[in-house]
């Protein structure tokens, strides 16, 4: 295993951390998700070895890092505002770490790197003088110039605009797709996620409450909390069936067929991506293969580029992501009668109660 | 129109800017008062005096001293309070701003006591150090009255440096030391000018804590402020309002060099 976080505890105080323990493998992109004060960035400044922890253990291939100095552990990190040194002009952020470990081929280097990530023509500006998503390259040139073994990032993204996000999230992928850089990185936004991380981590209150890959925790949430964080859906129903590998749950008079085991009679939570149900006006025919809800349209709410239809069917509420050429396309309005269909495959057991 | 102009008057503004301008005045009157009451001819007969030359050159060289000394003191001071949580770091910020408060006769009697016929200032006396009534207890003076306003000025100045620039630092190879002379020093640069400058100009001004502990000796620990105030004392009036205007040149020009060189930075 590349990264073993084994039970860390550390109180400073207002942020802790509870026992978390996970393993990361060699060119894993782990992202951490979690409300504010969950204690992520305190879980990245421990392992980076900014803070002692009180208990538990951090090793890196292999070698016990709990009480390394933080310049002997070669982990890498790129902060939210990206602390470049104001003092120093882009080729000196860049360099700064080279020079430390290599005595010939620095300048090299850095132009190399400044390039791949295309900053080179900012190379004799400083910091103060650049826009944000310039800085958060050079941050980024900065970090991954000495070729640390691990990356750490604390919300890189979060003060560039969407377009700007974007683009990052290409240069930023390109730039490790060349070096199989392991990374964990800390976002409040689960495009970035989605569109970076193989595995995903969720904090909360100093704890992890739920490790695994993409489709795991956002297709299984494993509390209610998640599942709301991750924008699923979740219903509540009793196992009336349970066949091989998947279940028919009663959910207020409906019978949902969904992937996972449960025994008969159990009470479950079932959870569904928004993304994964489609809505008809017209009724599916009798033998369609997928779960049909019959819902009332209660209200709809844009979201950016998409919108969100929230559906009532007796006691049961289902969000719905479309498109907005969707909504105009299909003229949907609140009040509408519509059939929610769920693939019996993107339905889920997630919780069993 | 002229009753809307009367409706804008803002009394607040009026009223707070009044009260600037008049201290101003006052102070103005009262720096003024030094250059004006006495002749040229005397200042500058004054000025080549053999005490005026002691008391100068004693003044300047205590004066570099105690700053530099200070300096490498309120570095690691400031830095510490800033950055570092240990058992007992209230007790330390407020015994180290208590000369702040301290009345200078006060802790030039503390500074007396400790360093007097104590076991401390005995032992220190075995080693070849005496700071009482000598000239290295001109500097223990005016090192302990400025150090408070030196160090406060730095704890401020790293309060304002992002310490995950330091952090960042570190993670790219450097140790915390590196990373404090690489990162830290040249952003507190312009801190460090400030507490420098104002730390000189303390120490130069220093009257009760020198007096106390060094002693206002004619011609051996005779500062600025003492010349001042032997003179006053003498009823030689031109001496002392010599040695007044040369302490507020000295002060003018320590505004003046940090002004330009913050500036430059």
């Amino acid at each position: 295993m590349f990264l073993e976080i084994k039970d860390l505890h550390i109180n400073l105080g207002e942020f802790f951390l509870q026992g978390v323990s996970f393993d990361v493998e060699r060119g894993d992109y782990l992202s951490i998700i979690g409300p504010t004060g969950a204690g992520k960035t305190i879980l990245l400044e421990s392992i980076i070895g900014f803070w002692t922890p009180d208990k538990g253990r951090i090793i890196v291939e292999g070698q016990d890092l709990t009480n390394e100095w933080p310049e002997k552990r070669r982990i890498g990190i790129v902060y939210q505002d990206y602390a470049l040194f104001p003092h120093f002009t882009v080729f000196q952020n860049i360099a700064y770490g080279l020079k430390k470990i290599e005595k010939t081929g620095i300048e090299k280097k850095t132009r190399a790197m400044a390039a791949s990530l295309h900053i080179e023509h900012l190379l004799h500006r400083k910091p103060g003088t650049l826009s944000g998503g310039e800085q958060q390259r050079v941050a980024l040139a900065r970090a991954l110039v000495v070729n640390p073994r691990l990356l750490l990032m604390d919300e890189p993204f979060s003060a560039l605009d969407q377009q700007t996000r974007k683009q990052a999230r290409q240069i930023l992928k390109n730039a490790l797709k060349e070096r199989g850089t392991t990374v964990i990185h800390i976002t409040h936004d689960l495009d970035d996620a989605w569109a970076l991380a193989n595995k995903i981590a969720v904090m909360k209150d100093g704890k992890l409450i739920q490790y695994g890959t993409m489709e795991e925790v956002f297709h299984q949430p494993a509390t209610r909390f998640i599942a709301d964080f991750v924008g699923a859906n979740i219903l509540d129903g009793c196992v009336l069936q349970s066949l091989d590998g998947s279940c028919v749950v009663n959910v207020n008079g409906t019978g949902l067929t969904c992937r996972g085991e449960a025994r008969v009679g159990q009470k479950v939570k079932i959870a569904i991506r928004p993304e994964n149900v489609r809505v008809v006006k017209n009724p599916p025919p009798q033998n369609f293969s997928r779960n049909i809800l019959e819902t009332t349209l209660t209200s709809i709410t844009s979201e950016g580029n998409i919108c969100l239809l929230h559906l009532k069917s007796r006691e049961t509420f289902i969000k719905v992501l479309v498109t907005h050429n969707a909504l105009e396309m299909h003229s949907l309005k609140t009040g509408d009668s519509l059939y929610a269909l769920i693939g019996r495959d993107t339905a889920r057991i997630a919780l069993g109660s | 129109m002229g009753i809307y102009a009367l409706q804008r008057i803002d009394f607040f503004r009026l009223v707070f800017i009044l009260i600037s301008q008049a201290v101003t005045l006052i102070l103005v009157l009262a720096i003024g008062s030094l250059l004006l009451v006495p002749e040229f001819k005397d200042v500058w007969q004054n000025l080549w005096s053999e005490e005026m030359i002691f008391s100068l050159k004693l003044s300047l060289i205590t004066g570099f001293i105690s700053t530099l000394l200070v300096m490498v003191f309120a570095l690691p001071i400031g830095y510490t309070l800033s950055r570092f949580h240990f058992f007992g770091k209230g007790f330390v910020k407020t015994i180290i701003d208590l000369p702040v408060a301290f009345p200078e006769l006060v802790l030039g009697l503390c500074l007396l006591l400790l360093f007097g016929n104590s076991f401390f200032g005995r032992w220190l006396e075995s080693m070849g150090i005496n700071f009482v009534f000598t000239k290295q207890g001109v500097v223990a003076a005016q090192f302990f009255t400025a150090l408070p306003y030196a160090a406060r000025i730095m704890k401020s100045t790293f309060d304002y440096i992002d310490p995950r620039m330091e952090f960042v630092s570190r993670s790219l190879g450097y140790s915390r030391f590196q990373s404090f002379l690489n990162v830290s020093i040249p952003l507190a640069k312009n801190g460090i000018l400030a507490s420098t400058v104002i730390s000189f100009a303390r120490c130069i001004g220093t009257f009760g804590t020198v007096l106390i502990l060094a002693g206002g000796s004619y011609m051996k620990t005779e500062v600025l402020p003492i010349t001042l105030y032997l003179n006053i004392s003498y009823g030689n009036m031109g001496m002392a309002l010599t040695s007044g205007i040369v302490l507020m040149v000295v002060s003018f020009a320590a505004i003046y060099v940090f002004e330009k060189a913050e500036a430059n930075l």
